[in-house]
């Protein structure tokens, strides 16, 4: 196979992990999407510190397993490579949410197009909100089983405690490269985040008893709600 | 004419909302006050789901084993909320009411509340125009001019916009002979006492007395127009209250 017509860029860019570029004054050249996310908590210099502090002695890659907490952000390790003076990278390597083994009865499964379910929600949401929504979702998702009453009503709650939020951020999407085990079958997952300046939290326990029922990872924090959902095809 | 119509932007999002829940399996409730269109709205958007009436416990738990999707109206008066009937199912619950136990809210994947119609003033202007048509084809009539919407008191909804249009109407058609007719029927029913002539010709000097004052403005002038004294009609205006 002829690796050089890959365009590798694609995967760095939708990887779940973030990826920073930087020249050797600290300026960014490169980021990925998730990098994007997480610029918007923690500063250009801390990370570039951060890069510095853990760069190998000369040339070449070193990973140092090391846990971070940036907001919502939690990271159990980090990786900086440098081939040149120019420039240098940072890799963080997200914490799994969801746990590595589980078990799932199908009863309640119906092959289910989520953005349909977000886009109702987001309607109801609506009703209520005069929030500016900004909406990022992979509108390519492919039909998976989910309860949809549960996953529904766990939604419903979600976008609720941001019912005040002058914005919200949605953002739907396929996590690259991490997967969970159900049944001893590898399936993929996708993350939905909600974001926005502030938000309610008195309904947080219920709606993590909500994600748990339906066997989804959930975080919540003050400003921001992550969920991994398992795509079981 | 359609089943269902608004203009109101949040009727619109609930319509929206509703239309989507339709490719999906899930339970919605939709609430507010009685005569809002909540049902003409479940109808023209599931038209093939069974209904079944929250009052009837035994039908509802009959036809909730029978059917996997159900529509059910009046679901304030269906006390026996439980989890597990709905277990697997579709649900569209109606109710006129806001306040249910806590639980309720863990059976219904979307819960919307439906404005009433003083909150959607853009709805009231098409609904009074469908009534009007309505009643004008009912009374036969054509050029009566239409009812003045900002005083309508909208307290029971649609209910009350019809049942001010239709009164309308009537009232503009009414001819001598039918107030004859009408006031005929209510004496044969009410007299019985010993001043019953006092006691009910304010029944013909309020309204006439009224009418005059809004049309002709001044107790000068309507004293005229009547033909009687004005310290009469002062005094008249008087013991009628009129203000």
């Amino acid at each position: 196979m002829n690796l050089e017509s890959i365009d590798f860029k694609l995967f760095i860019e939708t990887d779940n992990n973030p990826f920073i570029l930087f020249e050797s004054s600290g300026h960014i050249i490169y980021l990925n999407n998730a990098a994007e996310m997480l610029l918007c908590y923690v500063g250009t210099k801390e990370l570039y510190d951060l890069t510095l502090t853990y760069a190998p002695k000369t040339f070449g890659h070193k990973s140092t397993i090391h846990s971070l907490e940036y907001e919502s952000f939690s990271f159990y390790s980090l990786m900086v490579g440098y081939e040149t003076d120019e420039q240098i990278y940072l890799r963080l390597y997200n914490k799994p949410l969801v746990q590595t083994k589980i078990s799932i009865s199908n009863e309640s499964l119906i092959a289910t197009d989520i953005n349909t379910i977000l886009e109702a929600n987001i309607t109801l949401f609506q009703l209520e909100s005069n929030a500016a929504i900004s909406l990022f979702v992979d509108q390519e998702l492919p039909a998976f089983k989910l309860d949809q009453n549960y996953f529904s009503i766990m939604l419903r709650k979600a976008f609720n405690s941001f019912i005040n939020s002058p914005t919200l951020d949605v953002v739907l999407k396929l996590i690259v490269g991490e997967y969970i085990l159900i049944d001893d079958k590898k399936h993929q997952m996708i993350e939905l985040i909600l974001k926005a300046p502030k938000r309610r939290v008195d309904h947080d326990d219920e709606i993590s008893q909500l994600a748990n029922q339906t066997h989804i990872a959930s975080s919540l924090k003050p400003e921001i709600i992550k969920f991994q959902i398992p795509l079981i095809l | 004419m359609k089943l269902f119509y608004s203009t109101s932007t949040k009727v619109q999002y609930i319509t929206k909302g509703l239309e989507l829940s339709k490719s999906l399996f899930v339970s919605s409730l939709i609430i507010g006050e009685a005569h809002i269109g909540k049902k003409s709205l479940i109808k023209s958007i599931f038209p093939e789901i069974p209904w079944v009436d929250g009052s009837d416990i035994i039908k509802l738990k009959q036809t909730l084993n029978k059917h996997d999707e159900l529509i059910i109206s009046n679901f304030e008066l269906y006390g026996d909320y439980s989890i597990g009937d709905f277990k697997g199912k579709r649900i569209i619950a109606i109710s006129d009411s806001t306040s249910f136990p806590s639980h309720i809210d863990s059976l219904f994947a979307f819960i919307y509340t439906m404005p009433s119609l003083k909150e959607r003033p853009e709805d009231v202007e098409y609904l009074a125009d469908i009534f009007t048509k309505e009643a004008r084809s009912i009374f036969m009539t054509k050029d009566i001019s239409p009812l003045d919407l900002a005083k309508i008191d909208l307290a029971d909804n649609t209910k009350s916009l019809k049942k001010a249009i239709f009164e309308h109407q009537a009232y503009n058609t009414i001819t001598p002979n039918k107030i004859e007719r009408i006031l005929y029927n209510y004496f044969e029913k009410e007299l019985g006492g010993n001043n019953d002539y006092a006691k009910y010709l304010p029944i013909f000097e309020h309204p006439l007395i009224m009418a005059g004052l809004d049309k002709f403005g001044s107790q000068l002038k309507l004293s005229s127009i009547l033909g009687i004294n004005r310290n009469t009609l002062r005094k008249k205006v008087y013991e009628l209250g009129i203000n």
